[in-house]
């Protein structure tokens, strides 16, 4: 094997490789992950809509929903702004803003930094709902079902 | 991390075996290993401050671990191809984050708006030149879980000073989704625009509001003063709203509310029912009822009823919003009735090239009133389009260039007026 050869074998692994491995990335579902306590089971793709849009702002009377997303540039971000809030960055700024700008929300969605941090708020807040990356979600976490189905299983939406 | 990691891990270990040790390290090769090892290195001193940072908090944390899930739940689940359980020690949360995401009370956050704007029109009379549109603060402050206060003030450029407004002051309880109660001054909820865009020119797609809700206009009443409940209504996918208010209604001057109390014995109402159908994300419709007893002068009092109704759409591709309203008026005195109608279509798309970031427009709207109307003296019959486009510099300022062509008045000249505005949020 010539010494251009064995480059060009190189590069052509290391495309394979870079492919395979943005697959496996861009195919990962984004679980819906909620406090242990919040008494929900189960939300249609309308409702995890409702709920990340403060159209729905209370759990039950006294368990306020408290909504975390990731800070941009992550991928979970990116799978919540195109599949629920179907807007661009710059449009789901201006949409919280707009929020409370009416008096319809005192507060935006707060930002975590990573999935471990989603992972520690959203067991210590009451209240609280974040999606985080499936692979990362800690064991006993409250996974949520979106339209019946859990992440991993055929037809889960939200990847 | 993990995966550029394995993939350089990869290419480096395919590279050494395709070299079978045989030829000398390439300087490709040399970097590969230099990058693995400041890769090592600085996942070595991540773990090394996450386990400080874990150790300073590891006497507070036992108290905050988070809550067993109930057993049995058909919900918990634990991904099947969780590639790296996080140990015991991980599972315990990091008490100053959470302490730091928790809400306090009171929680003060303060936006403002401003605008500048340039006009040049060919109506007699008019001058063109540059203008200070208004400069506005909003308050938001939760004061506990279910209460919270909004504020909003305005300072308007006046010839001699600023004008200073309290143009919304609300404190608000929220009970649950289906209700919530508030006192104070709000943007009367009638029909779309009035309640869904404020004093931010940034906020809207066009440089000014459409003449039948127009700040200091008197078609609709712009501001209430009084209480308001709101909530949704329990319709599933049909995303019913609601809003009731009782308040003072408009005072003797008609494009003022009764801040200071109200001008006569008898109170407005409001009631407004919309629809936002999850099948059909960004569609909004709805209807409002408006009624107060007007008195413009001691001895004069006319019953006022307005009823609206508004189609939305506000995904931006396209965006698309109408708004119809008639106001009827009756003499208490004579018994004689007056209709007038407005309303107005709105059209929008943002270009999906250039990072979204243009956004043209246009817009029809009407006003008939019939020239006896004795409450409606400020109020001139129109006919007006307006033609424009909006670019957003940033995420947080736009500039706007419209063209408008209006007549105002029955047989009345058209005229041709050309606006620029730059607006913005800090």
């Amino acid at each position: 094997m010539t010494a251009k050869q064995k480059s060009l074998a190189v590069l052509l692994l290391a495309a394979i490789c870079v492919v395979a491995l943005a697959q496996t990335s861009t195919n990962v579902d984004i679980a819906v992950v909620v406090h242990p306590d919040t008494p929900i089971t189960n939300l249609s793709m309308a409702e995890v809509r409702k709920v990340f849009l403060g159209d729905r702002q209370y759990w039950s009377t006294n368990v306020p929903v408290v909504l975390l997303i990731r800070a941009p540039v992550a991928r979970e971000r990116d799978v919540v702004l195109k599949r629920i809030y179907q807007m661009s960055d710059a449009q789901f700024k201006q949409y919280w803003i707009a929020k409370i700008f009416r008096a319809e929300s005192a507060s935006a969605p707060k930002v975590v930094y990573s999935n471990d941090m989603a992972n520690e708020l959203v067991s210590a807040i009451p209240g609280a709902i974040a999606f985080i990356d499936a692979r990362e979600v800690r064991p006993g976490a409250k996974i949520v079902r979106v339209d019946g189905k859990l992440p991993g299983e055929p037809g889960y939406q939200l990847r | 991390m993990r995966p550029a990691v394995l993939a350089i891990f990869l290419l480096a270990i395919s590279h050494n075996a395709l070299a079978q040790n045989d030829s000398p390290p390439s300087s490709s090769e040399t970097n590969v290993q230099a990058l693995l090892e400041r890769i090592q290195q600085l996942e070595k001193r991540i773990s090394d401050l996450e386990a400080r940072e874990n150790n300073r908090a590891d006497d507070k944390q036992a108290t905050l671990q988070a809550p067993a899930p109930p057993p049995g739940d058909a919900t918990e689940k634990q991904y099947p191809s969780h590639p790296q359980p996080a140990d015991e020690h991980d599972h315990l949360p990091n008490t100053t984050v959470v302490r730091e995401a928790e809400e306090h009370y009171p929680s003060l956050q303060i936006r403002g708006f401003g605008d500048v704007d340039f006009s040049a029109s060919d109506q007699k009379g008019s001058v063109s030149g540059f203008n200070l549109g208004q400069f506005v603060l909003h308050f938001a402050s939760p004061l506990s879980r279910k209460v919270s206060y909004f504020g909003e003030v305005s300072f308007t450029a006046q010839p001699a000073s600023y004008e200073l407004q309290v143009e919304r002051s609300i404190i608000r309880y929220d009970y649950n989704d289906y209700f919530k109660i508030s006192f104070g001054k709000y943007h009367t909820p009638i029909g779309y625009w009035n309640a869904a865009f404020h004093h931010g020119a940034w906020l809207q797609t066009t440089i000014s509001r459409p003449q039948m809700v127009q700040f200091g206009g008197t078609f609709i009443p712009v501001h209430f003063v009084g209480l308001l409940a709101e909530g949704n209504i329990p319709s599933g996918g049909l995303g019913l709203g609601y809003n009731v208010g009782l308040g003072n209604g408009r005072s003797s001057i008609l494009s003022k509310a009764g801040d200071s109390g109200d001008v006569n014995d008898n109170r407005a109402w409001v009631a407004t029912v919309f629809a936002r159908p999850s099948r059909i994300y960004g569609l909004q419709l709805g209807g409002s009822v408006y009624r107060d007893k007007l008195t413009p002068q001691p001895g004069q009092n006319f019953d006022e009823t307005i009823t609206s109704a508004h189609l939305v759409y506000t995904k931006e591709h396209p965006e698309f919003l109408s708004e119809f309203a008639n106001s009827h008026h009756r003499d208490v005195l004579t018994g004689r009735s007056f209709n007038s109608q407005a309303f107005y279509v709105q059209l929008a798309y943002r270009f999906p090239w250039q990072h979204d970031k243009w956004k043209p427009y246009y817009r029809f709207e009407y006003i008939h009133k019939p020239d006896s109307d004795p409450v409606y003296t400020g109020v001139s019959d129109l006919v007006g389009s307006t033609l424009g486009i909006r670019y957003d510099i940033t995420n947080y300022a736009a500039f706007k260039g419209e063209y408008r062509s209006t007549r105002l008045g029955v047989g009345e000249p058209r005229s041709n007026a050309a606006f620029f505005q730059t607006a913005f949020t800090f």
